[in-house]
C-alpha cells in the first residue's frame, strides 16, 4: 500500500484526494439529510401535509345555497352542472365574510363564449353560438339568465345544437335532406334534449328506402342490399351525414 | 378569475385546425426546451472534434484542441439551465441527486451530466493544462496566481515523469470521454424517441440523428470560434487546420442526412396511420422551419458548397469566407432540427386529426428573450474561460526548463 502511495505521481494524489472530500461530502449530506428527503413514504406524506395546510379557496356551491336563492334556480337549470364559482370565482371568503369581499359577476360576452363560441371539438349538442352572429353588442345576460339559461324562445333549427353535424351535412351529397327525414324528434327534444331524445335509423333497411335497387326513387345510386356490406349496418361505412364511397 | 392564459389560449384555439383534444391547445415544451438540446449538441460535438484529435492525433488540427475543449466546458455549464427554469423551482434540482429514481430516463439526466462534467471534462482540462498552469503561476501577478493555484490543486511537479503521466491519462479519459459524450447526447435522442405515444418522436433512430446532428454542430461551433477568435488576436488562421476541421463537418454531415434521409424513407415505407397528419405537419406548420432551413439552408446548401470546395481551388480568401457562411448556415439549420423535433412533436393532435399552434412568448422565463439569453450566455462563459485557461498554442512560457527544477 505504502509503495502504491509513493509511486502514485504527486497530482495523481491531489486529484484523489479531492475526490475522496467530494464523496465524503457526498455521504455527509445523505447522512445529514432529513429522513423526508431520502424515504419516498415520509416524503408524500410530507407533501400531503404541506398540501393540506394550503389555505382553502373554494367554498363549494352547497353554501352559497344559505344565502342566495339562485341555488335554487340554477339546480334545474341548463347550468345545473356549472358550480357558482366557476363563473363568480373562488368565494371561500366571501361565504365567511360576505359584506367585506365581492364576488367577480362577469357580465361581458366574452365571458359566455368561453364556453360558447363555436368549436368543433365541442360535444354533440352542446349549445354554441357564432358570438358575431348572435346579437353582438348586447351584453348576453340581458337575454338569457345566467342561472337559469333557457333561450328565450326555443331553438327551431337542429343546427343551433348540432352546428358540427349540420355543416358536415351542408357540404355532402345528403345536403337536400332534412333531418327530420331520418331522425324523428319529438318537440321537447328541443327544449330537455337531455330528456327527450330524438330516434337514430335502426336497421338497413332504412337507407334501402332510398338506395335500394327496388326503391322507385330517382335520382340515387343503388345497391343490392342483399350482397352489399351484408352483416353491417349501412352507417358502419358511411358516415349517414357526409356519406362517401371510395 | 379571468386569467390572461385562458386569453391566450382561446387566440390559439382559432388557428387550430381539424380536430384536436382540449389538452393539446397549449404547447408546453416550448423555445427553452428547444434550447437545451441544441446546447447539450454543442457540448458533444465540439468533444468530440477534441477527441478526434487526440485519439487520431490528427497533427492539423491540434491547435483547437485546447480550444474545442473549453467551448464544450462553457456550453455544458449553462446546458442544464434552459431545463431548470423551463421546469421552474430551479432550486430544488438537486433532489434527484439526493432521492434518485433510477426508473426514470429523464431524472437519470442529472447523473449523466454530473459524471460527463467532473468524470470527463473537468478532469480532461485540468490534465491537460497542469503543467502549463503551473508554469503560469510562478510569474503572475497575486489573483491570477492564485486562480491558477487554486485550479492546479497547489500541484508543483513538472518533471518529465509527471508529464506523461498526465498525458496518458488525458489518452484514457479521451477514451472514455467518447462514448460518454454519445450517452450524454444520445442520451436527449432517447427521451424523445422513446416517448412511444408519439409517432412524429418515436423512432429507434432518434438518439443517433441527435448525435451525429450533436457532432455537426459542434465542429461547426470550433470553426466559427476559432475564425472570429483568430483575426482578433492578430493572428494568421492556420488553413490546413481550417481545411481540416471542414472536412470532419463534411463527412459528418454527410452521415447526418444520410441518416435522417433514412428516417425520412422508413416514415414513408412503414406508413403507420399517422402518416397523414405528419405530413400534414410537415407540408404546412413546419415547412419553412424543416423544409427551407433545416434540410435547404441547413443541410443541401452547406454541403453543395463543400463539395465545391472540394473540387476547384479555390483560393484561401474565398474558402474562409465559405466556411465561415457554411458554419452559420449549418447552426441554424441544427437549432430549427431541435425545433422542429421537439414543437413539431406537440403541434399535431394525438387523435391525429388536427394540428395545433405556437406562439412564443417575447418576454418572460419561457420566452424569446430568455432563450437568446441562454444562448449567449455560454460565450461569456467561454470568454472567461480563456482568460484563466489561454488555449493558444504554443504555451507562452519560453523557460521551461528554468523553473522545473
Ligand atoms: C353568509 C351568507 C352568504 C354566503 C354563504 C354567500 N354569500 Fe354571496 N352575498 C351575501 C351577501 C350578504 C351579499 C350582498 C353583499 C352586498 O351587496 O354588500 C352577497 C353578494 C353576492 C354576489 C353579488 C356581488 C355583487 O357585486 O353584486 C354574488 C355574485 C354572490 N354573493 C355569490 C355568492 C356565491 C357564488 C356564494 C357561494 C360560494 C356565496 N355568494 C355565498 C351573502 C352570502
Ligand atoms: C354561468 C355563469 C354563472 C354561474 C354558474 C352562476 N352565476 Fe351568478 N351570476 C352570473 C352573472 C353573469 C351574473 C350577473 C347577472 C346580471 O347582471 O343580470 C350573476 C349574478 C349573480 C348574483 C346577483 C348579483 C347582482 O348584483 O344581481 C348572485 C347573488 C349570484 N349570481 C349568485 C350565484 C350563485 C349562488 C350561483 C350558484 C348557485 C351562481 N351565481 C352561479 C353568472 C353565473
Ligand atoms: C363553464 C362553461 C360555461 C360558461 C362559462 C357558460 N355556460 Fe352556458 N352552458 C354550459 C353548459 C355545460 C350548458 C348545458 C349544455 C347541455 O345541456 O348540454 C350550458 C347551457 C346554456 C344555454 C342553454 C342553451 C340550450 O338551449 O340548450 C344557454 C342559453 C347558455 N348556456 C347561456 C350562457 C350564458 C349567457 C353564459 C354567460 C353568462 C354562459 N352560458 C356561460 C356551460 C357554460
Ligand atoms: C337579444 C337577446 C340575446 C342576446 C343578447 C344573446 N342571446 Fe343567446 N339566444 C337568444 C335567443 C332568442 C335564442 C333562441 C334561438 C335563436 O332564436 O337563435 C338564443 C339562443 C342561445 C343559445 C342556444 C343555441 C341556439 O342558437 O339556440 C345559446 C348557447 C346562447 N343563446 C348563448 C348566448 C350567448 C353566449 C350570448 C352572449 C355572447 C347570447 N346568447 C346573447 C337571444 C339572445
Ligand atoms: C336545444 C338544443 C338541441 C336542439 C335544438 C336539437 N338537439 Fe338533438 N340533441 C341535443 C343534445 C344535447 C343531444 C345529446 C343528448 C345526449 O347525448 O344525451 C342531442 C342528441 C340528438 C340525437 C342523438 C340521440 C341519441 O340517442 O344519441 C339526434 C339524432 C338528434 N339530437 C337530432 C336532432 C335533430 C334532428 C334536431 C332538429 C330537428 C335536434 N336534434 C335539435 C340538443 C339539441
Ligand atoms: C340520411 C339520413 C340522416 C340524415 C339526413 C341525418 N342523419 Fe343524423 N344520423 C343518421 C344515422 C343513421 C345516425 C346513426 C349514426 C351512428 O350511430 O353511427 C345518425 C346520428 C345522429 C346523431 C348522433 C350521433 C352523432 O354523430 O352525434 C345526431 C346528433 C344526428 N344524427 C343529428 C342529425 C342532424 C342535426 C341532422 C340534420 C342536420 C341529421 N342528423 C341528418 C342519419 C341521418
Ligand atoms: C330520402 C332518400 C335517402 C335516404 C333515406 C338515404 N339517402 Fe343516401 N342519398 C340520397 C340522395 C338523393 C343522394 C345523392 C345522389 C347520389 O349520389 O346517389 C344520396 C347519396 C348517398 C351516397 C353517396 C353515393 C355516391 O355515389 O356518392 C351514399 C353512400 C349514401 N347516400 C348512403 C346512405 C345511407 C348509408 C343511408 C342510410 C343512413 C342513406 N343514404 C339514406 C338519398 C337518400
Ligand atoms: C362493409 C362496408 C359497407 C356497408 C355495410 C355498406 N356499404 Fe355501401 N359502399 C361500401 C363501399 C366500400 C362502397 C364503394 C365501392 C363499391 O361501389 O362497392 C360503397 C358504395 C355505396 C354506394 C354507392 C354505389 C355506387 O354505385 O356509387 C351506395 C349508394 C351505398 N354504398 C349505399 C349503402 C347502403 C344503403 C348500405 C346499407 C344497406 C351500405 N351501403 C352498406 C361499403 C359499405
Amino acid at each position: 500500500m505504502k509503495k502504491f502511495l509513493t509511486k502514485l505521481p504527486e497530482q495523481a494524489g491531489r486529484l484523489l484526494i479531492v475526490f475522496i472530500v467530494f464523496i465524503a461530502l457526498v455521504l455527509l449530506v445523505r447522512f445529514l439529510l432529513p429522513a423526508s428527503l431520502k424515504d419516498h413514504n415520509i416524503h408524500i406524506q410530507n407533501t400531503v401535509a404541506t398540501e393540506m395546510s394550503r389555505q382553502v379557496r373554494y367554498a363549494g356551491s352547497e353554501v352559497c345555497a344559505s344565502c342566495h336563492d339562485e341555488y335554487n334556480l340554477k339546480k334545474n337549470g341548463y347550468h345545473k352542472n356549472l358550480s357558482c364559482e366557476t363563473c363568480h370565482g373562488t368565494l371561500k371568503e366571501h361565504s365567511e365574510n360576505p359584506t367585506e369581499i365581492k364576488p367577480l359577476v362577469p357580465r361581458q360576452r366574452d365571458f359566455c363564449t368561453r364556453c360558447h363560441a363555436f368549436d368543433p371539438s365541442r360535444p354533440t349538442g352542446f349549445p354554441q353560438i357564432n358570438p358575431s352572429a348572435h346579437n353582438p353588442m348586447k351584453a348576453c345576460v340581458s337575454c338569457h339568465n345566467p342561472h337559469d339559461p333557457k333561450p328565450p324562445n326555443v331553438p327551431q333549427e337542429c343546427q343551433a345544437c348540432h352546428a358540427e353535424i349540420a355543416r358536415t351535412k351542408a357540404i355532402s351529397s345528403h345536403v337536400m335532406l332534412e333531418c327530420t327525414i331520418c331522425h324523428e324528434v319529438p318537440t321537447q327534444h328541443k327544449v330537455a334534449p337531455r330528456n327527450v331524445k330524438a330516434s337514430i335509423p335502426a336497421e338497413r333497411e332504412f337507407c334501402g328506402k332510398c338506395h335500394s335497387t327496388q326503391s322507385i326513387i330517382k335520382e340515387t345510386s343503388k345497391v343490392d342490399l342483399a350482397t352489399h356490406g351484408e352483416k353491417y349496418l349501412c352507417w358502419q361505412c358511411h358516415y349517414p351525414h357526409m356519406p362517401e364511397v371510395e | 378569475m379571468i386569467q390572461p392564459l385562458h386569453q391566450t389560449l382561446y387566440e390559439l384555439l382559432k388557428q387550430a385546425t381539424g380536430f384536436i383534444y382540449p389538452n393539446e391547445i397549449e404547447v408546453h415544451w416550448g423555445i427553452l426546451v428547444v434550447v437545451y438540446p441544441y446546447l447539450t449538441g454543442l457540448v458533444a460535438g465540439a468533444f468530440i472534434l477534441a477527441s478526434l484529435v487526440k485519439v487520431f492525433n490528427v497533427k492539423e488540427v491540434q491547435s483547437v484542441y485546447r480550444l474545442s475543449l473549453l467551448t464544450a466546458l462553457a456550453f455544458l455549464i449553462i446546458a442544464p439551465l434552459p431545463l431548470l427554469l423551463h421546469l421552474g423551482h430551479p432550486e430544488r434540482s438537486f433532489e434527484i441527486f439526493l432521492n434518485p429514481n433510477f426508473t426514470s430516463a429523464m431524472a437519470m439526466f442529472g447523473f449523466v451530466y454530473a459524471w460527463y462534467l467532473m468524470v470527463v471534462l473537468l478532469l480532461e482540462i485540468w490534465f491537460t493544462y497542469r503543467k502549463d498552469i503551473i508554469l503560469w503561476s510562478k510569474n503572475e501577478r497575486f489573483m491570477m496566481r492564485w486562480i491558477h493555484k487554486i485550479i492546479s490543486l497547489f500541484s508543483t511537479d513538472v518533471s518529465e515523469k509527471s508529464v506523461i503521466f498526465d498525458k496518458k491519462m488525458v489518452k484514457v479519459i479521451t477514451i472514455i470521454g467518447i462514448p460518454s459524450a454519445f450517452l450524454l447526447h444520445g442520451y436527449v435522442g432517447f427521451i424523445f424517441g422513446s416517448i412511444k405515444a408519439n409517432p412524429w418522436w418515436s423512432s429507434v433512430l432518434m438518439p443517433i440523428v441527435f448525435l451525429f446532428s450533436a457532432i455537426v454542430s459542434g465542429i461547426a461551433l470550433v470553426i466559427l470560434i476559432y475564425m472570429i477568435v483568430t483575426p482578433s488576436r492578430r493572428q494568421e488562421i492556420d488553413m490546413a487546420c481550417l481545411d481540416k476541421m471542414a472536412s470532419f463537418l463534411f463527412y459528418a454531415v454527410i452521415i447526418d442526412f444520410s441518416l435522417e434521409l433514412l428516417d425520412f424513407i422508413h416514415r414513408l415505407y412503414e406508413s403507420e396511420e399517422s402518416i397523414k397528419i405528419l405530413s400534414d405537419l410537415v407540408m404546412n406548420k413546419l415547412f419553412i422551419s424543416l423544409g427551407i432551413i433545416q434540410v435547404l439552408l441547413g443541410m443541401l446548401l452547406p454541403l453543395g458548397v463543400m463539395v465545391a470546395i472540394k473540387f476547384f481551388r479555390f483560393d484561401a480568401e474565398l474558402r474562409k469566407l465559405l466556411y465561415f457562411v457554411s458554419a452559420i448556415l449549418i447552426q441554424l439549420g441544427i437549432f430549427a432540427t431541435r425545433w422542429n423535433v421537439v414543437v413539431g412533436g406537440q403541434m399535431f393532435s394525438k387523435s391525429f386529426r388536427g394540428l395545433t399552434a405556437y406562439k412564443m412568448e417575447l418576454t418572460g422565463f419561457e420566452g424569446i428573450f430568455m432563450a437568446l439569453l441562454l444562448l449567449v450566455l455560454p460565450f461569456i462563459v467561454l470568454a472567461i474561460l480563456v482568460k484563466i485557461l489561454p488555449p493558444w498554442e504554443p504555451a507562452p512560457v519560453s523557460d521551461l526548463e528554468a523553473v522545473s527544477d
